[in-house]
């Protein structure tokens, strides 16, 4: 059997010098309202894959945004890389560009069109190069938005909730994918994802957000490709449920 | 069966559906019309209706086949659309302009937005008046009635579109780091691009009406001169030449805009096409 760590609340992050990313003490709220993000402290090793759970409405999304840089940092300190891209749900393509526009966006160059292909080819859309983004299935605009992310070999990638939206079979060709595409570009990663499964076929390590801070934080240490059967799968999907309230008997 | 008919099953079934499909519906667009003109020319004839009153269609054709002729339409159309034309540009111009200015920045739009929303309340034929006075009778006058009345929907709809673009997509265009310049130009402008021809298309409609008022109300030249010339002399059949023209006139443009929409929206999914308005 795999070993598996767990911790709680108690990963150090004396050292936020090692991350690629490190948050110390950020606090967010909204107006007047609650803190969302409560003295949170995160941080994440260079090529670490961390999956981040929590409720819907814990603030998942919102320290993804902070992370992205499209939120401001009030209280504390929030260091990240330059180089980081997102995935969003909605994929997010502008329909008036081609595939291959949108996923080379903003970047120069003259083989402008040849990396954009390269990427497509690499997640599975070398076939809908010149295609119109609204023509696209669901699964194929978060391949498109992927080779986006990832055409601008970003150090540090979040994909906040990516196959939420897509049909079964669908999600399960793109963990797939991403999983290849981790290990091939080696960034770290930070997924935010409600499926516990999924935390625990990709991740490194999954986190639980919960009132404001991360009090669950698991070290996944199965071996890679993963097996819902493994009985350290089984047990870490039992932690983690515990740990997001769900308690299945 | 004889050698040259083609078997019925050898045809795509979905092709022969298309094709009838078309046929029929191009078909039925024109009966009804034609019915029409026929009656039309039905009562003329039968002196059911007065040709003192109303020309018949056979008349239309003939006088208009003779102020071709005789070069009175072709010059008269002439100094119309040069008319119609100017004053669109000048109306895309300052249209797109504030649009910009009011679009792309709330100082701008502080200053710019205010004074034409109060602007455009006013009836732009109430104006004529005061254009007469203003710039007399040439053609500036006709040129900026036209201006005016077109400025206002190419305005109105291309500061919404680019105020009402997805929002989603221009946090995206921040994660992408794309620069003011490339996410106005890029994400932006070929959002409202959408809006700026609905515009575009309500400004085409407004600058014939414009044009038709400012002609008849005083010009030496073009088809509304040329129609109220006609009404001196008790030419029905020329008034009605001209209001064939006129009709002309706003198809073609209409046509010309949506083969545009074709062109610059061949992003957009077929079944979304034509929804603008
Ligand atoms: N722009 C905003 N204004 C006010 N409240 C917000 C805003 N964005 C998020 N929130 C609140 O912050 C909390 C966390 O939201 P979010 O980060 O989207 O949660 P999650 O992604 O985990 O579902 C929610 O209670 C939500 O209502
Ligand atoms: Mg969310």
């Amino acid at each position: 059997m795999n070993a598996a760590v767990m911790t709680n609340g108690t990963r150090d992050v004396s050292s936020p010098k090692n991350g690629v990313v490190a948050i110390n003490g950020l606090t967010r709220r909204f107006g007047r309202g609650p803190a969302v993000l409560d003295r949170l402290d995160l941080t994440i090793a260079p090529g670490e894959f961390v999956a981040l759970l929590g409720h819907s409405g814990s603030g998942k999304s919102t320290l993804l945004r902070t992370l992205a840089g499209l939120d401001p940092v009030h209280e504390g300190t929030v260091a990240r890389p330059d180089s980081v891209s997102v995935v969003f749900q909605d994929g997010r393509l502008l329909p008036w560009k081609r595939v291959w526009e949108n996923v080379v966006l903003g970047q120069a160059g003259a083989d402008r069109r040849r990396r954009a292909i390269a990427m497509l080819e690499e997640v599975g859309l070398g076939h809908r190069v010149d295609a119109w983004p609204l023509t696209l299935s669901g699964g194929e605009t978060q391949r498109a938005a992927l080779a986006r992310a990832l055409v601008r070999r970003p150090v540090f990638l979040m994909l906040d909730e990516p196959f939420a939206a897509l049909d079964a079979l669908a999600r399960l060709k793109m963990q797939r994918l991403v999983a290849r595409l981790w290990a091939r570009h080696g960034c770290a990663v930070l997924l935010v994802t409600h499926d516990v499964d999924e935390a625990l076929m990709l991740a490194d390590r999954a986190i639980v957000l919960d009132r404001g801070r991360i009090r669950t934080d698991i070290t996944i240490a199965l071996e890679r490709p993963r097996h819902h059967a493994d009985p350290g799968f089984i047990h870490l999907r039992g932690v983690l449920l515990d740990a997001l309230g769900v308690h299945d008997d | 069966m004889p050698a040259n008919v083609i078997p019925f099953a050898s045809v795509p079934w979905h092709g022969r559906t298309v094709l009838r499909h078309v046929d029929a519906h191009a078909l039925l667009r024109y009966v009804s019309p034609v019915i029409l003109v026929l009656m039309w020319q039905g009562a003329c004839s039968t002196g059911m209706v007065s040709t003192r009153q109303v020309a018949s269609p056979v008349q239309v054709i003939m006088t208009g086949w003779g102020l071709l002729r005789d070069g009175t339409l072709g010059a008269n159309l002439g100094v119309s659309l040069a008319r119609a034309a100017t004053g669109l540009a000048i109306a895309v111009v300052l249209g797109v302009g504030f649009a910009l200015i009011s679009g792309l920045s709330r100082l701008g739009e502080d200053i710019v937005d205010a004074p034409l929303q109060i602007l455009r309340t006013l009836p732009a034929l109430a104006m004529v008046p005061l254009f007469i006075l203003w710039f007399g009778i040439g053609e500036i006058p006709k040129i900026a009635l036209v201006a005016l009345g077109a400025t206002f929907p190419i305005y109105l709809n291309l500061h919404k579109g680019i105020r009402s673009i997805d929002p989603r997509l221009l946090e995206m265009a921040r994660t992408l780091g794309l620069s003011r310049m490339q996410t106005i130009r890029d994400v932006i402008l070929p959002g409202a691009l959408p809006d700026l021809l609905v515009g575009l298309r309500f400004a085409v409609g407004m600058s014939w009406l414009m044009l038709v008022v400012a002609e008849q109300v005083n010009a030496e030249s073009g088809i509304g001169h040329m129609m109220m010339e006609a009404q001196d002399f008790l030419r029905t059949d020329i008034i009605m030449v001209g209001l064939v023209i006129y009709g002309l006139l706003g198809l073609v443009s209409d046509q010309v805009v949506r083969l545009m929409e074709r062109v610059f929206l061949s992003w957009r999914p077929v079944h979304q096409r034509g929804q603008g308005a």
